[in-house]
């Protein structure tokens, strides 16, 4: 299986070397580069825009102080969405909103991880509109390790490798945390289908 | 169906392209046989699919000055080095005379082992003998007014 993470390509490591020897203008490039993902991440993760937004600051101003720590064989984007997500985990921690429910990932594989028969699928009676907030909903109900790793899978397009070390699980983890989640959002849609078809 | 029945863990990396590429086989062959699990896959597609969808939230203004600005006030960030053992010796020879320093003092308060022990503690105790404070007269006045 290729696992690899794809290393930060030569321009983006040139313009981080530049950063980390004092250059202000090659760390504003990457800050523009990244700070629509970074804050794309941070604000599913919080649902707070003010929060979201002063967490996105923050976290480049930490990359900033943490630049002689990068290496060239670490992924910059990698390496950033990981400040992003300690940043953010710490905020929802003091607000105590994070449910770190014990985690499942040594459970027996009971039913739920089960390929089921197919139950009527919510796709094809429900509009697109009505698919985004059922999706938006799922998301906001999810606990925060199923959320954070859907969102760097399926938004971030990121591979079990690079989520692996952004969260720092093992790649098993990423893989089994994933499946949870998408059965855990699939379960929301067949529950809001439900809601739905009783009003 | 020629192969075994893939889990959700299974279909959803294959779904992602994760599996090694034997199995990646084996579960496509499976899929290609077994319309429930086939469906199951179309789940994992329509999801992917929602999130292209999500709305794309954009922070809204160029955070890049922002950060330029609050660096240009910002201290430069100092490469790491590792401490090599001529950085530590200013640090050895401090230590090294201040414990030497404690010894010399406490030989000259004690005079050495033939001071007698109990003298020792008086010298360190907080009550002189016989628990008379010797401190402030107010601790007198303070008595004598009780």
């Amino acid at each position: 299986m290729e696992c690899m993470i794809p290393r930060t390509d030569d321009a983006e490591a040139e313009l981080v070397v530049r950063a980390q020897a004092g250059d202000h203008r090659a760390f504003a490039l990457l800050v523009g580069r990244y700070q629509d993902p970074v804050f794309r991440f941070v604000l599913r993760m919080s649902g707070i825009r003010d929060e979201a937004m002063d967490l996105t600051q923050d976290t480049f101003l930490k990359a900033y102080r943490a630049l002689p720590a990068w290496r060239p064989e670490a992924h910059f984007r990698t390496w950033l969405f990981q400040i992003a997500h300690n940043a953010t985990l710490d905020v929802l921690r003091r607000r105590q909103r994070v449910e770190f429910v014990p985690f499942a990932d040594d459970e027996p594989e009971g039913e739920i991880l089960a390929v089921t028969d197919p139950a009527p699928t919510p796709e094809q009676a429900l509009a697109d509109r009505q698919r985004i907030g059922m999706l938006e909903r799922a998301l906001r109900d999810l606990p925060v390790e199923q959320r954070e790793v859907l969102l760097l899978r399926e938004v971030e397009d990121m591979s079990y490798a690079e989520i692996a070390v952004t969260l720092g699980i093992g790649e098993g983890t990423v893989k089994s945390r994933l499946a949870r989640a998408r059965v855990a959002a699939l379960a929301h849609y067949r529950g809001h289908a439900g809601e739905n078809s009783d009003e | 169906m020629n192969e075994h029945r893939p889990d959700m863990i299974e279909l959803s990396a294959y779904f992602d392209g994760e599996l090694d590429p034997v199995r990646q086989r084996g579960v496509a062959a499976h899929l290609a046989a077994c319309p429930a699990c086939a469906a199951q896959l179309d789940l994992l597609r329509a999801l992917a699919a929602d999130f292209e969808r999500l709305p794309a939230a954009t922070l809204g203004f160029d955070l890049a000055g922002v950060i330029e600005g609050r660096l240009a006030a910002a201290p430069r960030p100092q490469p790491r080095r590792d401490r090599g053992w001529r950085d530590l010796l200013p640090v050895s020879v401090g230590a090294a005379a201040s414990v030497a320093c404690g010894i010399a003092m406490g030989f000259a308060l004690f005079g050495g082992a033939a001071a007698p022990r109990i003298a020792a503690m008086s010298v360190f105790d907080t009550m002189p003998p016989g628990s008379l404070c010797i401190g402030l007269e107010s601790c007198y006045t303070n008595g004598a007014k009780r």
